[in-house]
């Protein structure tokens, strides 16, 4: 027997299938990857896995190595050109997807069937780099039913049962698997990654918010209808006016872009409720957006306990984790809501709020002289200059013209026409220029409770900016300049809310918060919350209490391979016994007979294998031993046997034979 | 050491395999003699596993962990499958032929499924044979499959047939199940008939009436058509006179008497510097072609003195004394 030698690419039929249904589970392996590759290498994996099916359809030999060689060659340097290296994530996925089609060119033996089949295993994990919802977990499932069909495929060898048997057969042992796989998930000791640094660009690029904001970068968010993250309060939920998800703190303006200063650590007691300050408590589920920040309604009491990793509050209210966040995150944090506080300013900070750009925006400067004329409160400036954006014609649009070099003059006395970084930034300029300290906070405002779990969802839509000025006495209060002009894009109802774009604008939701599409969308965002929460965001903490609420305390990890071993048994001994356990039936009166035969052996009265009971009958009316009534009962007990096993006795009536020979075997015992 | 190494091995086989000698009628395969062990792609498979594992952690990936238990468990179903392939499969010696020295002795083999599942690719062959082909054979639920499995014969005498070994990779080809049997079988080896041997001692016998040739000196009637009656011997007379489409079958001439008796295949009679192989070998050449010619003849070896007789009775008792004759 030698397998090796067995030809794969035989022109036979059978053969033939077996490969097709192994290319055809490849093409289910790289389908996702095609999202995310380059053209070229989707093109030429297509063209390749073709040029695989036609030799195969066509029982053709496979292409000689000087043909695959420089194929080969001239994939790795694309992919070198492509990515200027050969390591990390994305030129990794790509070499493996072109080392898979390239080992199925150049398959001889069966052992390459398992090269390919490792491949393909590989392959299938890379696509958790890029996404892991439901439609990925359901994609991996149905493409290792279609590898485990193909690997089993290949290996019969005389009668091959039709492909729905295999597919069935394959069926089999990933459903006899689950259960086991289901109690590994749980108990399998996990551990905290990662071992290594990560390459630069797992966490990959992600839209959303970015550190800096030049007006008109947000436009892009406004049109995303991806969540950033997922809120749900522990406490009432504060009123959608006062949901401000701060996210950075921009105090530095070079004319164009606002950008953030170097954050230091907030020193402890420097922020104290005023009384009559509510709190509120809720958990954020974060998106990883490869950023440092984590969101939280303004003015968090602490920094939030987070597993991996740490955060601490900075001086200007933002939480920062010390890591950038590359994977999902879910955290507990308390605010206040009513901004009525005191922060004690630090000169430094002061001055950092109060620098102006010298040469940029004369007309702002004329126009700040004129307001410094009518008032010198601070509180009493704001108001003016809020009063100002509500008086002046003033438009909210998301597509405003292009500002040239003096953007803050063109914006405030000509086109006066923007969206939030617009308002935020010409607000925040024209307050340094009264001499009230100010900066521009980004962020989310807003969210929309999902009726069908009740959690708020936060989407790269609801992206804002808004000011914050400093009051003597008072500290840092919030002025969302934008709520002036444009107060519906903060007292937003929910149903203008629910009209948003699905399919990049193609088609628009019916505002209506119950018809049928919105509540499919609901239900949707709900599912793959709780997907994100159950099961994307099992954690060692997870494991713990889950453990703990079996009963089990002071989890460590022998105890937990002990408990994962003893649930493994249970679950593999209940699912394998039934396989094992189809035993032949006895029939009832075989068995009867048998006991008969061995107590007539008692008495010396033994049965060869080919004596039929007309013979053992012959040998107990013969026999002497046995008592008289004893033999009455034998020889009426092999009657009976007879017209039961060879009679025609009637189907109703065989369950009434059965217990007068029980009876009669008692009898004679 | 070979001494050594054959106890361990002798060891091993009574111990672990539960062999003592062969096992007469149907056996069934139970779980105590499956044996289970990784392939090759079996090795592969679990450090590919590792692989994806230590991936998984690091890159923190709740679904790759859920993935690489999930084809885990798979190879662990895989070991229950491959298992289930061959457990409890019942085996029974079917029949076996006898054979000339030098031939393939040929050993059918009954697989019998009692089981409600189906069994694939189950290979067979003869444990340490090198030069035996392994055999392939799939046995149907609650169904039986005979397998015919050959080893060349070198020596004259009783060949029991080798220790039967039984592999299945199915389903997927990462777990090697094998057991080992001992059928009950066995194969009389005749001896390795002559070439060119002499022709037959018809004028070795003593019997000297100077005429004739022998056995067909006397015409002593018709009697039916046996297999093996030369074609010259037929009585086409009397055939012809029945036509055999009405129920009419072949005769042959019945001769008796004369050189019939001349006949003589006898042990002693073969010169005593003789090679014994080769006087077995020539005898059995003889045999054969005695029965080929439809000649009656007497058979001395040893102890046996059977008188002149032909047809496949005496010819199976010739070559059996042959076969034994120590």
């Amino acid at each position: 027997m030698k397998p090796s030698s067995r030809r794969l690419n035989n022109p036979m039929s059978r053969d033939k299938t077996d490969m097709l249904s192994l290319l055809v589970a490849c093409l289910l392996v790289l389908l996702p990857h095609f999202f995310h590759l380059p053209l070229w290498i989707s093109a030429g994996v297509v063209t390749l896995l073709g040029w695989r099916s036609w030799i195969t359809w066509t029982g053709r030999r496979l292409p000689p190595r000087w043909l695959l060689l420089p194929i080969a060659a001239l994939a790795m340097g694309g992919i070198y050109l492509a990515y200027r290296t050969f390591l990390g994530r994305d030129a990794g996925v790509a070499m493996l997807a072109l080392l898979l089609i390239l080992k199925l060119l150049e398959m001889h033996a069966k052992r390459d069937l398992f090269v390919v089949l490792f491949l393909s295993f590989f392959l299938l994990l890379t696509n958790f780099f890029y996404s892991q919802n439901i439609a990925t977990a359901l994609m991996m499932a149905i493409a290792v039913l279609a590898l485990l069909t193909a690997q089993l495929s290949f290996q019969f060898t005389g009668a091959v049962p039709p492909f729905k048997k295999k597919l069935r057969l394959a069926g089999l042992i990933v459903g006899l698997a689950t259960p086991l796989m289901l109690v590994l998930f749980l108990l399998f000791p996990r551990i905290q990654g990662p071992l290594w640094g990560m390459p630069g660009d797992a966490s990959g690029a992600r839209s959303g918010l970015s550190d800096s904001m030049t007006p008109g970068m947000i436009s892009s968010l406004a049109l995303s209808d991806e969540i950033a993250f997922r809120v749900r309060f522990i406490d009432p939920v504060p009123p959608q006016a006062s949901l401000y998800w701060r996210a950075t703190v921009l105090s530095s303006f070079d004319g164009r872009t606002w950008t953030a200063l170097p954050q230091t650590p907030m020193k402890a007691g420097s922020v104290q409720a005023l009384p009559g300050s509510t709190s509120t408590r809720y958990e954020v589920t974060m998106e990883p957006h490869g950023r440092r920040w984590l969101f939280a309604l303004e003015t968090p009491l602490a920094p939030p306990q987070l597993s991996g990793s740490s955060a601490y509050l900075a001086n200007d209210f933002q939480l920062l984790a010390t890591t950038r966040i590359g994977s999902r995150l879910r955290y507990e944090v308390t605010s206040w809501t009513q901004s009525s506080l005191q922060a004690g300013g630090t000169p430094d900070e002061l001055n950092d709020a109060l620098q102006r750009t010298v040469g940029y925006n004369p007309a702002t400067t004329d126009f700040a002289r004129r307001l410094l004329a009518q008032s010198s409160d601070s509180a009493e400036l704001v108001g003016l200059v809020l009063q100002y954006f509500r008086r002046e014609p003033f438009s909210y649009t998301l597509e405003p013209p292009l500002l040239g070099r003096n953007s803050v003059d063109e914006f405030l006395f000509s086109s006066r026409a923007g969206f939030c970084e617009h308002y935020a930034s010409a607000f925040v300029v024209l307050m340094r220029e009264l001499g009230i300290p100010a900066r521009v906070v980004t962020g989310y405002q807003g969210g929309e409770i999902n009726p069908s779990d009740g959690y708020m969802e936060v989407r790269q839509s609801d992206a804002h900016a808004w000011a914050e000025v400093w009051i003597e006495q008072r500290g840092w209060i919030r002025v969302d300049p934008t709520g002036a002009v444009a107060p519906e894009r903060i007292q937003r109802s929910v149903a203008s809310q629910s009209a948003r774009r699905l399919f990049g604008g193609l088609v628009t939701l019916s505002p209506a918060r119950d018809s049928w599409l919105a509540m499919t969308r609901f239900s949707w965002d709900a599912l793959s919350n709780a997907w994100n929460q159950r099961v994307l965001n099992y954690s060692p903490e997870q494991q713990k209490s889950l453990v703990a609420r079996l009963g089990i305390d002071n989890i460590d990890w022998p105890v937990l391979t002990a408990l994962m071993l003893a649930a493994g048994s249970l679950v593999m001994a209940v699912m394998m016994l039934p396989l094992l356990m189809n035993r032949i039936r006895v029939n009832p009166a075989d068995k009867l007979y048998a006991t008969f035969c061995r107590r007539m052996a008692r008495y010396g009265i033994t049965r060869a294998a080919h004596d039929g009971p007309r013979t053992f009958m012959a040998a107990v009316t013969a026999s002497a031993l046995l008592p008289a009534p004893k033999k009455v009962a034998a020889l009426r007990f092999l009657d009976g046997y007879e017209a039961l096993q060879y009679g025609t006795v009637e189907p109703r009536r065989r369950s009434a034979a059965l217990s007068r020979l029980h009876s009669l075997l008692t009898a004679c015992r | 050491m070979t001494l050594q190494r054959n106890r361990i091995g002798t060891w091993i086989d009574r111990w672990l395999y539960r062999l003592a000698g062969p096992e007469a009628g149907e056996i069934m395969l139970d779980q105590r003699r499956v044996f289970i062990v990784p392939t090759g792609a079996g090795w592969g498979f679990a450090a590919m596993l590792t692989l994806l594992f230590i991936g998984s952690v690091n890159y923190n990936l709740n679904l790759g962990f859920a993935f690489t238990f999930l084809i885990a468990s798979c190879a662990v179903v895989d070991m229950h499958l491959t298992f289930r392939n061959l457990a409890y499969l019942h085996l029974a010696p079917g029949r076996a032929a006898a054979v000339f020295c030098g031939d393939t002795a040929l050993f059918e083999l009954q697989l019998i499924n009692r089981r409600k599942h189906d069994r694939y690719a189950i290979w067979l062959d003869f444990y340490g044979h090198a030069a035996a082909v392994a055999q392939a054979i799939d046995v149907a639920a609650s169904g039986t499959s005979s397998v015919t499995l050959g080893v060349a014969s070198t020596v004259r005498g009783w060949l029991p047939a080798p220790r039967v070994r039984l592999v299945t990779r199915f389903p997927l080809g990462l777990l090697r199940a094998w057991s080992y049997w001992q059928p009950d079988l066995r194969v009389l080896v005749y001896p390795h008939p002559e070439e060119n041997a002499p022709p037959l001692p018809l004028a070795a016998s003593p019997a000297a009436h100077g005429v004739g040739l022998a056995g067909n000196d006397d015409f002593a009637g018709i009697r039916p058509y046996r297999a093996g009656d030369p074609l010259q011997q037929l009585a086409w007379r009397q055939i012809a006179r029945i036509d055999p489409a009405l129920g009419g079958m072949l005769l042959t001439k019945h001769f008796e008497g004369g050189a019939a008796s001349e006949l003589v295949i006898d042990f002693a009679a073969l010169p005593r510097a003789m090679d014994l192989e080769l006087k077995l070998s020539r005898m059995t050449r003889w045999i054969l072609d005695a029965e080929a010619g439809g000649l009656a003849y007497a058979f001395r070896l040893g102890a046996l003195d059977l008188p002149p007789a032909h047809g496949p009775a005496q010819q199976a008792i010739c070559l059996q004394a042959l076969a034994e004759f120590a």
